[in-house]
């Protein structure tokens, strides 16, 4: 069990993480995205004390990680595979880890196995291509047999065989019962590995949902070009429909400008008949069906309505300074 | 925190750095038996009177002068190695009280290298001893309590290198910025205090942290006279800048994000 409640982080004038609150639970694979530099390892550093909050709190199994006596036991993190002494042996790099936490040493052996080091145990790391330092570092957070496990983008450097690796890896975790909890900036890999989804942007919370829940959100939609978007969108929204304007802008289709809208909620036939009854011409219908990707890109386009999202963040003066 | 000096050690004994660093003491141990063959050697081509007017420098005086070098080096690796690669985000992962990695690192680092510096130095000297046999050289011939003071003071002092230069690197986390400034205060500072008008150029020196262990116990047979301190202020001044550096190090270290 992770949890952050209204956990803020500041650097000097930067905000790299704004009132975040989350929960991650047990048994699933919680994929935790965002772009680049949208606070994901700054939250994963400060849940795992490495950088102290300004505010707020990040805790792990109810406690604050720096509080716990043999943490590599209950938490198995992957921050940077990058993080280790080229100098030293495979085995060793687990070794001194496992002298530190009171674990067996035949553990060293059995994950070296798990990630299918055991034949390079006795190599030094300085050889290890990318692939193999984030298996070492797979390993490392696989130590202790822990029930909560948190990879910050576990899959960079992995060939296809290795990407698909991790992935059966994390869900036969989670299907253990622990808490996994994995950071990517890639919705395309997510979609195949977390069951939810938190997704962040400059620091603040977007979206706390289910893979399926933010597929339906999106997925469903009707992209609708019409002359008259804003008569339209009265109509919809009348009706139950949500509409918002759709990626792509208005396109200028010969002396008119037409309005791009996303209709949810609503099918074809519904929106073509009601555009028929008001009298408002419609010049393109298509069932839209967004990738999860897509819904990931719209979600973190950076586009005002969605970092000031109303339902999710109150807007704070903060946010009034970043979307004027 | 058992723990912590059993990993910390295992750390410590796994890379290659150390070997390097220990492997140093041992030819700087080598040259102290060499240079007391070349001592020997020379002494025997001398006439009586010429004899009466040498002094050769004690057989352990490669390592007096050397063993600081060591020192420093793994002073700054033991913390600012970390820093180089991000390991030390790591070690706070693996040991995250970090007051206990902290004390466990300076612990290991310090006593490896009290180790190490004994056990060189009493070798060191043991071997010139032997090597020069009973030609009368007083430097080589003290009084064995006088001797083991001596000798059991440099070794201090390089142990107490380490760990000023480990609080130094905590705060720095630089492996090359650490270095240079240790090394600057090793080897340039006491130069500098060179240029100060008398009396104030020994008073100076005196305080430097490579002078303190002569201040406290003199190789015996040596005409001695170098600095100003008494042997318990010399002591107390090196416990002092040793408390100093770890405090600083330790407030640096367990305040700051990693």
């Amino acid at each position: 069990m992770i949890e952050v409640r209204e956990l803020t982080k500041r650097y000097g004038a930067t905000t790299a993480v704004d009132r975040l609150s989350f929960a991650v639970r047990p048994g699933t694979v919680t994929g935790f995205l965002g772009p680049n530099g949208a606070g994901k390892s700054t939250t994963m550093r400060v849940l795992l004390g490495l950088d102290a909050a300004t505010s707020g709190e990040a805790l792990v199994n109810g406690g604050r990680y720096a509080a716990l006596r043999r943490p590599m036991r209950e938490v198995g993190a992957l921050l940077d595979a990058g993080a280790v002494h080229g100098g030293r042996r495979a085995f060793d790099h687990l070794g001194w880890l496992a002298r530190g936490n009171g674990i067996p040493a035949r553990r060293v052996t059995e994950v070296l196995e798990q990630v299918g080091l055991a034949g390079v145990a006795r190599k030094r790391v300085a050889g290890f291509s990318l692939g193999m330092r984030q298996r070492l570092g797979i390993a490392a957070a696989l130590l202790g047999d822990p029930g909560v496990l948190m990879f910050d983008e576990p899959v960079n450097g992995l060939d296809p065989d290795g990407v698909r690796w991790i992935r059966e890896l994390m869900r036969a975790l989670a299907a253990e019962g622990r808490t996994v909890l994995i950071s990517s900036h890639l919705m395309s890999e997510m979609e195949l590995t977390a069951d939810r989804l938190i997704v962040i942007g400059r620091g603040r919370l977007i979206a706390d949902t289910s893979v399926r829940e933010l597929a339906q959100r999106f997925g469903r939609g009707v992209l609708v070009r019409t002359p008259r978007p804003a008569e339209l969108t009265e109509v919809l929204e009348a009706a139950g429909g949500s509409v918002e304007p759709a990626p792509g802008g208005p396109a200028t289709d010969g002396r008119l400008a037409d309005g791009r809208l996303a209709v949810g909620g609503l099918d074809v036939e519904a929106i073509g008949d009601m555009a028929a009854a008001k009298g408002i011409p419609l010049h393109e219908v298509t069932p839209h069906s967004a990738s999860l990707e897509e819904a990931y890109m719209a979600l973190t386009s950076g586009n005002a309505e969605f970092t000031a999202d109303a339902k999710t963040q109150p807007t704070t003066e903060a946010t009034a300074r970043r979307t004027s | 925190m058992i723990d912590a000096f059993a990993a910390e050690w295992y750390k410590l004994r796994t890379i290659r750095s150390t070997a390097a660093v220990f492997g140093a003491v041992g030819v700087f141990m080598l040259l102290c038996v060499l240079y007391s063959w070349y001592v020997g050697h020379y002494w025997d081509g001398l006439s009586a009177a010429e004899r009466s007017r040498t002094e050769a420098s004690p057989p352990d005086q490669l390592l007096a002068v050397t063993l600081p070098v060591c020192a420093v080096v793994l002073g700054a690796l033991t913390l600012t190695s970390e820093y180089a690669t991000g390991m030390h985000r790591t070690s706070l992962t693996a040991l995250p009280r970090r007051l206990t990695l902290f004390t466990a690192k300076a612990g290991v680092a310090g006593g490896a290298m009290l180790a190490a510096a004994l056990a060189s130095l009493a070798a060191g000297f043991l071997g010139g001893k032997a090597v020069v046999g009973d030609r009368a050289l007083p430097t080589f011939h003290g009084p064995a309590g006088a001797t083991a003071a001596h000798l059991l003071w440099v070794g201090l002092a390089a142990a107490a290198l380490t760990l000023i230069t480990y609080g130094v690197g905590a705060v720095l986390r630089s492996t090359a910025a650490t270095i240079t400034s240790m090394l600057g205060l090793l080897i340039v500072v006491p130069v500098l205090t060179r240029l100060l008008p008398s009396p104030w150029d020994d008073r100076a020196w005196s305080l430097l942290p490579e002078a303190l262990p002569g201040q406290i116990a003199a190789a015996p047979g040596t005409s001695g006279g170098e600095g100003v301190l008494p042997a318990p202020v010399a002591a107390v001044l090196m416990a002092v800048y040793v408390a100093i550096a770890l405090a600083v190090g330790a407030f640096s270290f367990v305040r700051r994000d990693a």
